[in-house]
C-alpha cells in the first residue's frame, strides 16, 4: 500500500494523518461494540484468536453477531454464508457510490480501499472526499479513515474476547444480549418508508419458523419481505410518474 | 481452532470482501438504480424482523405471550432505546431486563 510514492513525503503524510484523525469518532463508536462482540464470541464459544479472526478477515459487526449466534445455534457454514451475503449485501452499493472518487486507482490502492468499507467509513469517507482535492490524497486520507477504524474493531475484539475469558457464564442475561443488540439497531434503523416491510418479515418469518425446520426461514422471509417491498416501491414510483404525465397533459 | 469455524470465517470473508471490492475492479459506468437498489435498501431492514422477532414471539418453538421473558425483555429494550439511544447501555439493560424476568417467570 505504501511503496506507491507519487508525491512528496510531506503530503503523503499529511493526507493520511489527516484521515486517521478524522477516523477517531469512529473509533469511539466502534470500541464499545467491539468489546461487546469480543466478550459474546468467546461466551458463545469461539476462542479469541477466533473472534480476532474473524474481526479482521470478516470486518462487518451486523454479520459477525449473527454469525457467533448462528454457529451457536448449529446452523451450518453454507447457511451462514448465505445470510452474510444477504446482510452485506449493501457493501456494493457503498462501494458503487465511492468508485467515483478513484478514476486512475490501481490494482493494490483498489484492494486495500475495498477492505476497510463499511457502513461508518463509508459515511465518513463521503463527507470528506468531498473536500480533498486530488486523487492522491484522496486515496490517503480513505486510507487513514480506513485503517484507524479497522485497527480499533480488530484490537478491541481481542481485548472483550480476553475479557470474555474471564467472566463468568452463569449470567443467564448473555443470551438475551445478541437480541438487545438487533433490537437498539431497530429502533435506530425503523423509518415510516419501511416499516411495512419490517412486519411483513415478522410476520413471515414466524410462520415460517413454525412451519420449516432448520434456519431457512430467516433467507425466505427476508428475500420475500424485501423483494415485495421492493416492487411496492417501483409500483409507487411508477404511479407518481403517471400522475405527473396527466397533470402536465391537462395543463 | 475448529475447522468449521475457520470455514464459516472463510465463506464470510469470500462474500462480503466480494461486495466491497468488485465495485473496484468493475464500475466504469452508473449507479445501481430500480428495483435491485430498493431490494438491497430494505434487506438490512427485513433481516433485523427476521432474527428478532421469531426469536422473541417463538423461544421454545411455539407461540408463547405471558410466561416469555423474551418477548417482554425485548418491548422493555425496544422502548429504552428509544429513549436513551446508546448501544452499550441498551445491551446492559437488555441483559439485566431478560435476567430479572427470567427469574421472576419461572
Amino acid at each position: 500500500m505504501s511503496e506507491e510514492s507519487g508525491e512528496t513525503s510531506l503530503e503523503v503524510s499529511k493526507g493520511f494523518i489527516f484521515g486517521l484523525r478524522q477516523s477517531l469518532t469512529i473509533v469511539i463508536g466502534y470500541a464499545p461494540v467491539a468489546v461487546t462482540f469480543g466478550i459474546l464470541a468467546t461466551q458463545f464459544g469461539l476462542t479469541y484468536w477466533e473472534a480476532g479472526l474473524m474481526s479482521f478477515f470478516v470486518y462487518a459487526g451486523a454479520s459477525q453477531f449473527i454469525a457467533i449466534e448462528m454457529i451457536h445455534q448449529g446452523a451450518s457454514v453454507w447457511m451462514i454464508g448465505l445470510t452474510t451475503l444477504i446482510v452485506n449485501i449493501r457493501h456494493l452499493l457503498m462501494s458503487l457510490s465511492v468508485v467515483p472518487y478513484f478514476p486512475e486507482r490501481t490494482l493494490s490502492w483498489s484492494l486495500a480501499l475495498a477492505h476497510g468499507l463499511t457502513d461508518e467509513t463509508f459515511v465518513l469517507n463521503t463527507r470528506a472526499l468531498k473536500d480533498v482535492v486530488g486523487e492522491e490524497n484522496r486515496r490517503r486520507v480513505m486510507l487513514g479513515i480506513n485503517l484507524g477504524s479497522f485497527a480499533s474493531w480488530v484490537v478491541f475484539t481481542m481485548l472483550g474476547g480476553v475479557i470474555g475469558k474471564w467472566l463468568p457464564i452463569q449470567f443467564s442475561g448473555f443470551q438475551f444480549a445478541l437480541l438487545a443488540l438487533f433490537i437498539i439497531l431497530t429502533t435506530t434503523s425503523l423509518t415510516k418508508k419501511n416499516a411495512m416491510t419490517y412486519l411483513l418479515a415478522a410476520l413471515l418469518a414466524v410462520v415460517f419458523k413454525l412451519l420449516i425446520p432448520g434456519k431457512i426461514y430467516l433467507i425466505l422471509s427476508v428475500a420475500l419481505a424485501a423483494g415485495i417491498g421492493a416492487w411496492w416501491r417501483q409500483r409507487e414510483r411508477l404511479r407518481g410518474l403517471e400522475r405527473q404525465k396527466g397533470q402536465t397533459i391537462k395543463l | 481452532m475448529s475447522i468449521q469455524v475457520l470455514e464459516t470465517i472463510l465463506l464470510m470473508t469470500i462474500v462480503t470482501y466480494g461486495a466491497r471490492v468488485l465495485p473496484f475492479l468493475l464500475f466504469k459506468g452508473n449507479n445501481v438504480q430500480g428495483f435491485a437498489r430498493d431490494f438491497i435498501e430494505l434487506v438490512p431492514i427485513a433481516l433485523l424482523a427476521a432474527l428478532v422477532i421469531p426469536e422473541l414471539v417463538t423461544p421454545g418453538g411455539s407461540i408463547v405471550i405471558l410466561h416469555n421473558p423474551f418477548l417482554w425483555a425485548g418491548l422493555l429494550t425496544f422502548l429504552f432505546s428509544r429513549y436513551v439511544p446508546n448501544l452499550f447501555l441498551g445491551i446492559i439493560f437488555g441483559m439485566t431486563v431478560f435476567w430479572g424476568l427470567d427469574k421472576l417467570l419461572f
